[in-house]
């Protein structure tokens, strides 16, 4: 039922000229790293602050700027990382690699939405700022460290096995 | 200090992945294949070109074995096409096997079909 769904997607004009292309794919390839880069290279610093680190600037500060230029990241990421996928949507799709990290995308995003709230809800903004932040703040950001950190590992390691 | 602590502990983490990791077979280049010429002749079972890299199946003694070929543009260079790949044609590939115990996977640097020579890295002794 999905394969020759995956057979139908990998067989689209686009996608296979994307597959046979000299330039374009390489400069898929670099969009996803990019978005990979700025997803993780704002998520770092961002739960690290949740975390208790840099404790002198406002977390608002952290949590404004990093939030958006992750999620452009995340967005740049999943849109270059889809038109990858479809080049071999039938091998990806059956790589235990590639499940284990969409699942933890997926739980990242969950995470992330879910920690937005918590932030909210708890008012973290207007918490002293040498405020050690509440336990599920902490918690959701060691969280997101592990899963985001997690998913370009395996993301990576799809190029080797 | 605690912060500074953090830090360390962390990269320590870090480093540890990536020793971990580091240890995986390369999967593109010519790391993961030996350093000795590998030479094999088969009949092409199936083809699937494309990016990042060609992929053909060859049957050898009642074994497959997977050869990578080039990404499109090596193969366009030397003109070797899906025709010429078709199944059930006899094909000699010079190239690198695998370094991995018993994995029959070989990245070809030339490769004959029909007595024509499709010399995939010219720049590379094969």
């Amino acid at each position: 039922m999905i394969e020759p769904a995956l057979s139908l997607i990998q067989e689209l004009a686009l996608v296979s000229a994307l597959r046979n292309s000299t330039f374009m794919y390489p400069l898929v390839n670099a969009g996803h790293i990019l978005g990979v880069a700025m997803l993780v290279g704002g998520i770092v610093p961002l739960d690290l602050r949740l975390l208790g680190l840099w404790r002198r600037y406002p977390v608002t500060m952290f949590v404004d700027v990093l939030r958006i230029t992750s999620a452009m990241g995340l967005v740049l990421a999943i849109v270059c990382g889809l038109l990858l996928f479809a080049t071999a949507a039938v091998d990806y799709a059956g790589s235990p690699l590639f499940q284990a990290k969409i699942a933890l995308v997926v739980l990242g995003v969950s995470n992330a939405l879910v920690l937005g709230k918590v932030l909210r809800r708890r008012d973290v903004e207007n918490l002293p700022m040498m405020a050690r932040l509440p336990f599920s703040v902490r918690v959701g950001a060691a969280l997101s460290l592990f899963v985001w950190i997690g998913a370009l590992i395996l993301g990576r390691l799809l190029g080797y096995f | 200090m605690p912060q500074l602590r953090f830090i360390f502990l962390l990269s320590t983490a870090v480093f540890a992945v990536f020793l971990a990791i580091s240890t995986a077979q390369a999967h593109h280049g010519w790391a993961w294949a030996t350093d000795e010429e590998f030479e094999i002749t088969g009949v092409i079972r199936s083809v699937r070109l494309g990016n990042p890299h060609g992929e053909v199946t060859i049957r050898v003694d009642g074994e497959d074995w997977v050869v990578e070929v080039g990404q499109p543009w090596r193969n366009e260079r030397v003109g070797l096409t899906r025709e010429m790949l078709s199944e059930g044609r006899e094909i000699t590939v010079h190239g690198h096997r695998s370094a991995r115990e018993g994995e029959r996977l070989v990245k070809a640097e030339r490769v004959v079909i029909d007595g024509q020579d499709f010399n995939l890295y010219p720049g590379r002794a094969s």
